[in-house]
């Protein structure tokens, strides 16, 4: 039987709903934002030219003629014509206060909240795996992304989304760590704000280093609360900033 | 395969059933050698073909050097490579540049494919343990069971190996083969059940891969039952006949 008695399956509705799958345009477009982000492409550095990257990235030459277009209209990268010429990464395209402040306009209470408990969830759950299952070398590389208090915004954003990134590949569970980079990409660049903050950082440092300290002590309650309280920072300061924006 | 038994059996019914043990145990072994020595044979033949160039080595000689193996490796019905390829040493194609040539699935899909066109990509991979260990030791090595983000995204094995163009040179860089822990679980849970009920695969750490107890995930740590079997399993992992977690 198909139905239920009390009607169709939550899970069986979503199986109809439309599938919003980003083109390979927006593929492209992603990887190299995130380059970009991560530092393995830097301002003023020469892109390669359209047969290249599609080459490189297996696409065809339209869809890479695209998304250089794409990125070019949204200031990603510069074209330069002429015989010297070509795509480069353009300056000032690093994520910005001005861009994350727009971001966090475009949202409401609810879905800031919501996306911090989900954000919560996910990472506890690989906390609490992680104090389990970390060893010395885990324990190493993972205080390594702990950033000095007085490093710039830029950077303890990076180290913030590294940390947790960290605590997952610890974890290692395949499915969590998916999770956590999707939750990532959907907060965007709001983790930026709070960066700013010396208070925020000075927290934030305070939690990374109990909750690198309970991974390594293998006490996995302690780890969990550890990494709650972190996000749940992030998400009031958020949340304070929003408010004070209305 | 060493076996260091620690017990000594008595009565016919054991020692049949110490040959069984013996047999699956062999099984095991017999896959992770021959992906091992798969993968030494490559890395003598990369070496040789890299020399052959003469110093002048491109990323388009070493693309059309390392794909067809690659292609054949991942395209092998019932093989065990999720994606495989070379990564160059800084020093090989320019000073402090790396170069990737790596595909994943039947379907070849290039990873890391932008990283070729970063000055600064090397700084990507010679922290990381399947590039920095080889490299450092001359010596083959595997890597996990870890979540690779680099790559397939899944809980992985990586099995590398250095890449010498003259025998007394420097590494000219590594080539490699991902196993997902979920391709080798398949074979690798039967035979472990005839060896025990809570016979276990780890790696070098004591890390389990892949368990017969369903209370031991992959990436545990695991400890040797007292007086259990330990069976030798390819250059780096160990069948423990039983075994608990921690």
């Amino acid at each position: 039987m198909l139905l239920s008695p009390q009607g169709a399956s939550r899970s069986l509705a979503a199986v109809f709903t439309p599938i919003k799958s980003r083109g390979l345009v927006d593929e492209v477009c992603g990887r190299i934002e995130q380059a970009v982000e991560t530092g393995l492409l830097t301002s003023g550095q020469r892109l390669p030219n359209e047969t290249e990257l599609a080459s490189a990235l297996g696409v065809s030459a339209v869809t890479a003629r695209e998304a250089l277009s794409q990125l070019r209209s949204s200031g990603i990268i510069r074209t330069v014509r002429g015989r010297s010429g070509g795509s480069f990464i353009a300056d000032n395209v690093l994520p910005s206060r001005e861009r994350a402040l727009e971001q966090l306009d475009e949202l409401t209470r609810l879905q800031i909240s919501d996306l911090g408990l989900h954000y919560q969830a996910i990472a506890s759950v690989c906390a609490s795996l992680a104090a389990r299952r970390s060893d010395a070398a885990d324990v190493d590389t993972l205080r390594s992304f702990i950033p000095a208090t007085d490093a710039d915004p830029l950077s303890w954003r990076l180290a913030l989304s590294e940390f947790l990134l960290e605590v997952a590949a610890i974890a290692r569970s395949a499915r969590l760590a998916r999770e956590l980079i999707r939750l990532q990409a959907d907060l965007g660049t709001l983790t930026l704000l709070p960066c700013a903050d010396a208070g925020y950082r000075n927290a934030s440092a305070r939690i990374l280093e109990q909750t690198a300290g309970s991974i390594e002590a293998h006490q996995p309650a302690e780890a969990e609360t550890g990494v709650k309280s972190l996000i749940s920072t992030t998400t009031s300061w958020l949340l304070a900033e929003h408010a004070r924006r209305i | 395969m060493t076996d260091s038994s620690t017990f000594s059996s008595g009565g016919a019914d054991s020692a049949a059933a110490d040959d069984a043990a013996r047999a699956a145990a062999c099984e095991l072994d017999a896959v992770v050698v021959e992906i091992e020595s798969r993968l030494s044979v490559w890395a003598q033949e990369a070496g040789a073909a890299l020399a052959a160039l003469d110093g002048k080595v491109s990323g388009t000689a070493v693309d059309k050097l390392i794909r067809p193996v690659v292609e054949e490796l991942v395209r092998t019905p019932e093989g065990y490579a999720a994606g495989a390829g070379f990564l160059a040493n800084a020093g090989l194609l320019g000073p402090e540049r790396s170069y990737i040539a790596w595909w994943q699935g039947t379907e070849m899909e290039h990873v890391d494919a932008l990283a070729n066109f970063s000055p600064n990509a090397i700084s990507r991979y010679v922290r990381a343990e399947w590039f920095r260990i080889p490299v450092e030791t001359g010596q083959p090595h595997v890597t996990g069971p870890y979540v690779d983000f680099l790559c397939t995204d899944e809980n992985v094995l990586t099995f590398t190996h250095p890449v010498f163009c003259r025998p007394d040179g420097p590494v000219a860089g590594i080539v490699g083969m991902d196993v997902t822990v979920q391709r080798l679980e398949r074979g690798a849970v039967p035979a472990l059940r005839r060896i025990g009920d809570r016979a276990t695969l780890v790696n070098q750490d004591g890390r389990a891969i892949v368990s017969a107890a369903s209370d031991i995930d992959a990436g545990d740590l695991a400890v040797a039952a007292e007086g259990c079997r330990v069976f030798g399993v390819g250059r780096r992992f160990s069948i423990w006949s039983g075994a608990a977690g921690i």
